[in-house]
């Protein structure tokens, strides 16, 4: 168990005031909301400010983490004291710190106790279970062949005896042919169950896409740069091109320029609306040139002379 | 640990196949009737329907709310911040969209 030091994470001092905690928090947290900010590292900081506020913005827990934190001697890394977490107790509803903040590291939890991540109030008779949320990342190949993906969830529910405990459910899930990144699946019944026989809520997972060695997607159209020689562009060339569900034979047309997009239509992420495949040129240059090579390029120099200026305006585009 | 599985599970796609009404979004997103409401008074939500009770929501409504809704969380924005937050977002994507293509034909035919 490491110790956190949530000061540290919001880079405040250990005396600061409520006002200064909240301005720290406000700030680092619109620097890193993963809606705001699309670096892979983002949300995990995010995370991280998240439950450093969460702790420091009320005064119990404030006091509770302090406590600890003064009983925590000889650094970060070492074990905790015993009992060091014993004795505290938390008033409140859940700490419903929105989508991106569930999931509390190891040392939270073991101070503050496991919520049911969305804890309700106790309704009389019955009540239609909440929905949850969840996200799933798929292969672009899913999207265009439909596939079967077991998913695997985590959420606190009660046991035989009637005690919050971790459950983990498997959830074998048909794929439909056609999502996209950033749509939603909705699983009817599959959210929390209801109470005295109220129906169950429903799972809604977010789909988000592997990212692909060869393909990217801009919605339902898909790009993909294809590395061609010189001469194929100059000459026009056929040459077999990867898709993501299989390949095609293309033609390069003659006189292609670097950059070039060639539309594939309809062979995008398939759908009602299907979206297109394009293709982009990308001119190669041969890395290796024996004598012969030298030669043939030479030559192409003579042949042009002084008719292609690739700086000249207008040219080499 | 408790262990289920649940075996194959047919699933449809928001976005394209359902339509919810204003309790059910509000289900889905874990809010109230106000606050979708103040959503649609601030133009981030656009369903079909004159009133309320007829309102029917479609297309990416659902991303619209929660994203309004975790941002309103997270960053303490109030709702009209919330608001512009969102349609500036969906700006920049389509703008970088946009760089995207023109980038690509610029540096190319």
């Amino acid at each position: 168990m490491q110790f956190k030091d949530y000061y540290q994470t919001l880079g405040v001092a250990r005396d600061a005031g409520a006002d200064a905690i909240k301005h720290a928090y406000r700030k680092l947290a619109r620097k890193y909301h993963p809606d705001l900010n699309k670096e892979a590292e983002a949300e995990a900081k995010f995370k991280e400010l998240g439950e450093a506020y969460e702790v420091l913005k009320d005064p119990e827990k404030r006091a509770a983490y302090d406590d600890v934190g003064k009983r925590w001697q000889g650094g970060a890394d070492q074990p905790p004291p015993p009992d060091w977490n014993a004795g505290y107790e938390f008033q409140g509803g859940a700490p419903g710190m929105g989508d991106f903040g569930t999931g509390h590291s190891d040392f939270f939890e073991a101070l503050f106790g496991q919520r049911a991540g969305g804890a309700r109030a106790r309704t009389q008779g019955m009540a239609r279970g909440q929905d949850h949320h969840a996200k799933v990342l798929i292969d672009l190949l899913d999207a265009y062949r439909g596939a079967q993906r077991s998913i695997r969830l985590h959420a606190p529910a009660l046991d035989a005896q009637g005690r919050l405990a971790m459950a983990e459910r498997t959830l074998d899930v048909a794929i439909p042919v056609g999502v996209r990144e950033g749509q939603h699946l909705r699983l009817a019944g599959q959210g929390t169950p209801g109470f005295d026989g109220g129906p169950a809520g429903d799972l809604y997972l977010e789909i988000g896409f592997h990212p692909h060695p060869l393909f990217r997607v801009d919605g339902r159209d898909v790009y993909l740069d294809l590395q061609v020689a010189p001469w194929e562009a100059a000459l026009g060339a056929s040459v077999d091109v990867p898709m993501p569900d299989g390949s095609v034979t293309l033609s390069i047309p003659a006189g292609s320029a670097d950059g070039r997009k060639l539309r594939l239509k309809g062979k995008g992420i398939p759908g009602k609306t299907p979206g297109d495949l394009y293709v982009v040129l990308r001119i190669a240059m041969p890395c290796e040139a024996g004598a012969a090579q030298q030669q043939a390029w030479r030559d192409l120099a003579k042949a042009y002379g002084s008719g292609f200026d690739p700086r000249a305006a207008g040219e080499g585009k | 640990m408790m262990r289920t599985t649940v075996s194959v599970l047919q699933c449809q796609v928001v976005e394209e196949d359902i339509e919810m009404s204003l309790g059910q979004l509000c289900q889905a997103c874990g809010t109230d009737h106000r606050l979708v409401q103040q959503l649609v008074a601030h133009g981030v939500l656009q369903p079909r329907g004159e009133v309320p009770q007829a309102w029917i929501f479609v297309g990416d409504s659902l991303q619209r709310t929660r994203t309004a809704l975790r941002l309103m969380h997270d960053l303490e924005l109030n709702l009209p911040g919330a608001a512009l937050a969102v349609d500036l977002l969906e700006q920049i994507e389509r703008l970088q969209r946009e760089l995207r293509t023109l980038t690509a034909a610029q540096s190319g035919g």
